[in-house]
């Protein structure tokens, strides 16, 4: 099971967990007769972020960062991605604080830049020479880059760069690294060339030398956080900053040493797109940590509801272990079933996009995959709430001692509350899913052609019919599923289709039609999510031939599909399904939950966390808490 | 003083004879002595089977609370009889040596997961099978006589007896080391690294066994503490391996063995350094396969508990047994125990020539209907979720 959910680097990761193992720096203590390694958060803010730099240095120390950056090759992006997870099932801060310096950074140099910064600045990047960070988002403007007010001229006589903040809401804003450590940053700012904006562009910036800030350049910290202390965020200032024309990181435009303005790509729409591309890796990186995270929630909550017991149904009868109660399973098991499911979509993705990056290194045009692009922010939004709201409900599970910060459960909420936000809004972006997707459907019928592509292909078949009596055999048959998920995708995007239509003929401008269909957009942008999660899974499921595993994986694709028609309005809002077989669901829900507890012990423990990364409370708890334990 | 009293049933006279039980009147504590001398207390399947018993039934009695072990004449226990095992699979009966290994490791589990307390007095050669037999135990008294080491690797085999689990478990990569040079520790460096958990001098044995036959009680913190009152703090020597941590966790914490080769060579480029080169030494004389292998099972029983790395090493056996990739298990044996030439021919003979499918074989599930997965006997003590499933 752990192949076919963790996928890839199985070796490689069991070697980073070990090297997390020995060392002291990352906190061992045993607790119950087991060790566990969790951060001190009890530390202040300013030594928690020491703490996240010792770590990285003795990370670095092992070689665990070696050729992330410098080498070619889909393999050592694979394995980067893995170290990333595992690094993040550890400490979040800890692996915010790597992915700012490699991903955000050292991404920029790699793909935002050409040969001549690769060849200045990724191997420093990766033995950390120097500290980089990503200078993007600004105190007025976070998810719409293309707003950002800091600005950046040419001076042609002394063929420099001149970065500046022009009022307050320009600072940049959130900047990881900026606070304490970076010494250079990839600033993001509008040109302009000879009075005209060219749009925003990247240029790499030094802000510490030897320890000292540079001149013109202003930080300030951002401050304590409600969790991600580890991480030191500032606040920058550019003072008329100058730098050397080549730090434009020009892969997709240049400026000619007498300031000429040169892009392969005319339309400023698609340049940007062709510029950003390369952070698609960032949201996927994101959606894994999400997963993960909630995997390390539902395996304390579900081994810990395996070993607590609470009230009798007898008289005279011992107390129940909670999962042996019908409401805790169905609190607790669709959680896991849609954890499960959608990290196959996350490993596909994974792989996805780790091709995609090495197609792009190697010719960026403006075709660029836009799939990829669309597929990422929607599983970026869908995965990350579910994130929340899993932490949430295990919490609750685990009741008072969810309340414990070593007990992990409530503090990763916390922790990884800024994922819905950071990355791009998750509400933004499931607007973006939606335009995406009625561009193709317009597309469509524009040109009479069949959808092709984002998975659409299903639009082009008749229309699924659900039966009007579902028993369980057919609410399990995939096939119904499938259809069902298909039915409502498609009958929403037509819908959506038809009311921006409808807005625009009554005089309104597009994006204004947009805006007030905003209730369609979002309930298309799950029916899309959640299909194409499903769809991935069934592939998946396919190539199984071991008949133990393909039962257990049976059960929680049919949990998943059956739980989002569940809990989604919309199957009953718009007649997808009958009240009869809404009733029929539910009901199946409940069985589907009691076959699923026997394999709940054997699911968590496949997950792929080892059990020094889960918590006192998934073990020997009572133990854990003796007064012996306090004594030593 | 309370009067021996052996208990000779005499059908079973040859077995008993092998461990010798002795309970001294009005007392809670049972001594068990492995008496093989002449073989420095290898186990052997006998042996192992009376272990067995003995430990469940005590388990069982609520007048036994302290079990002690220990061996008669210079060895605590040099290993499990290993040499039987290989006449067997040479002459194919590899299901013999396969059941030696499967009652070796339960009875391993069982002291991993004893409801009371076990003190192992290792006042000798502890090594192998024998370290199965007694590190598992909530207590291993060294002393300035003990000589511990993990030798398999140098056999062709790997250190097994959960040696997976404890091995992984001891400070940095102190393990890796351990486990792939098969080095000799003192009473001193077991100490220090954990293995034991008290060092007291031989000299003060026989008053330290009198006082616990004393003890009415389970609770470890009491027995921890009379081992206290006969305990000593040892120095470790000058030259010790445990004076080389810096070096042996940056050059043991390496991915794979290739690189912790290549690190130590490094090591030793622009300085003379005799240990370092001791241990360069004892790894390219050791079998490939068996570093390899070694290596991933220390890094995979890391994250698991003892139970899983049991049942892990078991499948690992078979696979040495059956010789698939590798019959180096038979040549290490032939030249180490049987011809004693000390001049195996591995098979293959370089680390370059092993590649990570062949590895990967060591640790597949096995498909062959003779062969069962370890049945671990479910322990009470533990809560059920702490046995995960595979």
């Amino acid at each position: 099971m752990r192949k076919l959910l963790d996928g890839h680097n199985l070796e490689d990761r069991d070697w980073l967990f070990g090297l997390m193992l020995q060392s002291p720096l990352f906190n061992p203590r045993e607790r119950g007769g087991k060790v566990f390694v969790l951060p001190d958060y009890n530390q202040s803010m300013e030594q928690q972020r020491e703490m996240t730099l010792k770590r990285i240095q003795y990370l670095s120390e092992r070689g665990v960062f070696t050729g992330w950056l410098t080498s070619r090759g889909i393999e050592s992006e694979l394995r980067m991605l893995a170290f990333i997870d595992v690094l993040a099932i550890f400490d979040h801060s800890l692996s915010i604080k790597l992915g700012v310096h490699f991903l955000l950074w050292g991404s920029a140099i790699k793909f935002f830049g050409t040969k001549s910064h690769h060849d200045k600045w990724l191997r420093d990047t990766e033995n950390y020479v120097i500290k980089g960070c990503f200078a993007m988002s600004e105190l007025g403007h976070g998810s719409n880059v293309r707003g950002i007010e800091t600005v950046t001229t040419y001076d042609s006589k002394r063929e420099e760069f001149v970065i500046s903040t022009p009022c307050e809401s320009a600072q940049k804003y959130w900047i990881g690294g900026a606070a304490n450590h970076a010494t250079h940053t990839v600033v993001f700012s509008q040109l302009n060339i000879n009075g005209s904006n060219q749009g925003v562009h990247a240029f790499i910036a030094q802000i510490r030398d030897a320890g000292n800030l540079c001149p013109n350049i202003r930080i300030a910290d951002c401050g304590h956080k409600i969790g991600l202390n580890g991480v030191d965020n500032g606040r920058i200032w550019f003072d008329n900053v100058r730098i050397p024309r080549e730090n434009l990181l020009n892969s997709v435009a240049d400026v000619t040493p007498d300031g000429k303005y040169l892009s392969a790509i005319k339309d400023p729409d698609q340049r940007f797109a062709a510029f950003l591309a390369p952070l698609t890796s960032g949201r996927v990186t994101i959606a894994s940590g999400a997963v993960y995270q909630s995997k390390i929630g539902l395996a304390i909550a579900i081994r810990y509801s395996l070993t607590r017991r609470a009230f009798s149904v007898t008289p005279n009868g011992p107390e129940v272990l909670l999962l042996d109660y019908p409401s805790h399973q169905r609190r607790l098991l669709p959680l896991l079933a849609k954890t499960q499911v959608s990290q196959q979509l996350l490993l596909y993705a994974m792989s996805f996009a780790a091709n995609y990056l090495k197609m792009i290194y190697v010719k960026r045009t403006p075709e660029s995959n836009k799939t990829i692009h669309v597929v990422s922010s929607a599983f970026k939004a869908v995965l990350t709430w579910h994130n929340m709201r899993t932490l949430q409900e295990c919490r609750e599970a685990c009741g008072g001692q969810g309340l414990k910060t070593e007990n992990r459960v409530g503090h990763l909420k916390a922790e990884y509350d800024v994922q819905s936000t950071f990355e791009g809004d998750n509400n933004v972006l499931m607007q973006q899913v939606s335009k995406a997707l009625l561009a193709q459907y317009i597309a469509a019928q524009k040109r009479n052609k069949p959808f092709q592509g984002f998975g659409l292909e299903h639009m082009n078949r008749p229309c699924p019919v659900i039966p009007s009596q579902l028993t369980s055999s057919a609410l399990r048959n995939s096939e119904f599923q499938t259809n069902a998920f298909c039915l409502r995708e498609r009958d929403l995007l037509n819908r959506f289709a038809a009311e921006v239509s409808q807005h625009q003929s009554k005089g309104e401008s597009k994006e204004n039609a947009f805006l007030l269909s905003y209730q369609l957009a979002d309930d298309l942008g799950r029916a899309f999510s959640d299909r194409s999660i499903f769809q991935t899974f069934i592939e998946a499921e396919a190539t199984v031939s071991d008949l133990p595993l393909k039962n257990v994986l049976g059960l929680l694709r049919s949990m998943y599909a059956l739980i989002c028609m569940e809990e989604d309005v919309a199957f009953l809002r718009y007649g997808y399904l009958s009240t009869n077989n809404a009733a029929a669901v539910r009901k199946e829900v409940t069985k589907l939950c009691s076959e699923l507890r026997p394999h709940a012990l054997g699911l968590v423990s496949s997950l792929g966390i080892p059990d020094a990364f889960l918590s006192p409370i998934a073990f020997n708890w009572v133990d854990a808490n003796s007064w012996s334990s306090v004594k030593n | 003083m309370g009067s021996l009293s052996l208990r000779l049933v005499s059908s079973r006279d040859q077995e008993e004879q092998e461990v010798v039980v002795e309970e001294k009147s009005s007392s809670f504590v049972r001594i068990l002595t492995l008496n093989r001398p002449k073989q420095l207390n290898a186990l052997s399947l006998q042996m192992i089977c009376r272990l067995w018993d003995l430990f469940l039934a005590y388990e069982q009695d609520p007048n036994v609370k302290i079990v002690i072990l220990k061996g008669k004449g210079r060895a605590f226990c040099a290993g499990g009889d290993v040499a039987s095992v290989v006449r067997d699979i040479n002459q194919g009966k590899w299901r013999s040596g396969a059941e030696f290994f499967r009652k070796e490791y339960m009875l391993n589990f069982v002291m991993a997961t004893y409801r009371k307390p076990q003190v192992s007095i290792l006042n000798g050669i502890v090594m192998g099978g024998g370290a199965g037999a007694s590190i598992h135990g909530r207590f291993r008294v060294a002393t300035e006589n003990s000589v511990f080491a993990m030798p398999e690797t140098a056999l062709g085999l790997f250190p097994d007896v959960g040696a997976s689990y404890y091995l992984s478990r001891l400070p940095g990569f102190f393990g890796e080391y351990v486990g792939l040079t098969g080095t000799r520790l003192d009473g001193a460096e077991m100490l220090a690294c954990g293995l034991a958990t008290h060092f007291v001098p031989s000299a003060r044995l026989s008053m330290l066994e009198a006082a616990l036959c004393k003890v009415n009680s389970t609770d470890p913190a009491i027995i921890s503490a009379i081992i206290d009152e006969y305990s000593q703090q040892p120095n470790i020597k000058e030259r010790s391996a445990y004076r080389r941590l810096d070096v042996i966790d940056r050059c043991f914490s390496r991915r794979t063995v290739e690189d912790i080769l290549y690190s130590l060579e490094r090591e030793v480029i622009d300085k003379e350094d005799e240990w370092i080169s001791a241990t360069i030494e004892s790894l390219k004389k050791a079998s490939p396969t068996s570093l390899k292998i070694s290596l991933r099972s220390i890094r995979e029983g890391r994250l698991q508990g003892v139970g899983q790395c049991l049942v892990r090493e078991y499948r690992m056996v078979y696979h040495v047994l059956q010789g698939e990739v590798s019959k180096d298990f038979s040549e290490g044996c032939r030249a180490i125990l049987i011809d004693k030439d000390k001049k195996p021919k591995w098979e293959p003979s370089n680390l370059e020539l092993i590649s990570d499918s062949m590895v990967d074989m060591y640790f597949s599930k096995v498909n062959d209907e003779e062969f069962e997965d370890l049945k671990l006997p479910a322990r009470s003590n533990l809560p059920v979720s702490a046995i995960a499933k595979l």
